[in-house]
């Protein structure tokens, strides 16, 4: 992908992603957070008054990253700034994308802004944000 | 008019660190097994040094997890604001690649607390800023987190 392949408007994805039970168990293993947690655990989640246990804000964002991961080259973006809008659940489809808001040259680099957005499969937002990518120039070559 | 909030202001300008983190390349290859990061220079070695990096490269966002080991303090809010603290945000700049085989130290910092009004009341948002710099004392990202505090 090329800077001077996209425009603005331009949308990204959709990337659908699973956080499955196991998944967070393995990410919260490595993360370390205290045992139980809502994350892991269904009776912690009920206290805090959730339905069921729910995928990290981390975790989350990684979830997300993968967009630009997936769509640009693998070590482009630059920034990913999200809002928590709503609890992630576990075992569900969630679906992310992103439109393009602005393209633009700074200190070098050819840059491309988004809004980026997770939901879920009846539209519930779970997730909300901006990112930025570095993209190579077809000029630089 | 703007909510006078009750917390310990001289928390600013004090940096609380955390470190070294060894990065292994079984943590990235764990991390990325685990978000579904199938990207070959996130999981295969060769592939990583092919394309020019030192080792198997983290996804952009895994420093996120080291943020939790740096020791921070109750800034001390005021109970009338509320009891009840969820994530509400998350953000990550990425300055550099972080390769397997580097060592990461963090530095902390309360950025700013505020509070917004909206349909469902007042919230009280306390921000922290973690900066991670490599074995080389290069700076690879900046790190904000956003914790909402209500009735």
């Amino acid at each position: 992908m090329y800077f001077e392949d996209v425009e603005l408007g331009d949308e990204i994805g959709p990337l659908e992603k699973i956080a499955s039970d196991q998944d967070v168990i393995d990410f919260c293993n490595l993360w370390g957070p205290p045992t139980p947690n809502r994350f892991t655990d269904a009776n912690e989640a009920a206290k805090s008054k959730l339905s069921s246990p729910i995928v990290p804000g981390i975790m989350t964002m990684a979830l997300m990253a993968q967009l630009f991961t997936d769509w640009a080259s693998q070590d482009s973006l630059k920034d990913l700034n999200l809002v928590f809008r709503q609890s992630v659940p576990h075992n569900k489809p969630l679906i992310i994308g992103a439109t393009i808001t602005d393209t633009r040259e700074e200190g070098g680099e050819h840059l491309i802004d988004c809004d980026v957005v997770m939901t879920g499969q009846e539209r519930e937002r779970y997730v909300i944000g901006t990112a930025t990518v570095s993209l190579p120039s077809r000029n630089s070559q | 008019m703007a909510m006078e909030l009750d917390y310990d202001k001289s928390l600013y300008g004090i940096e609380h660190k955390a470190g070294p983190f060894e990065v292994t390349k079984e943590m990235v290859l764990a991390f990325s097994k685990s978000i579904g990061q199938r990207g070959e220079i996130y999981n295969d070695e060769s592939a990583a040094l092919a394309a020019g990096f030192k080792g198997v490269v983290a996804p952009p966002t895994m420093c996120t997890l080291m943020v939790r080991h740096v020791k921070l303090p109750d800034i001390k809010l005021s109970e009338a604001h509320g009891k009840a603290r969820f994530h509400a945000g998350q953000r990550v700049q990425t300055r550099s690649n972080i390769t397997a085989g580097d060592s990461l130290t963090a530095s902390s910092h309360l950025k700013e607390v505020y509070s917004k009004t909206g349909r469902s009341g007042t919230m009280v948002f306390i921000v922290w800023e973690t900066t991670f710099s490599n074995q080389e004392g290069e700076v690879v990202a900046d790190v904000e987190e956003s914790f909402a505090v209500r009735e």
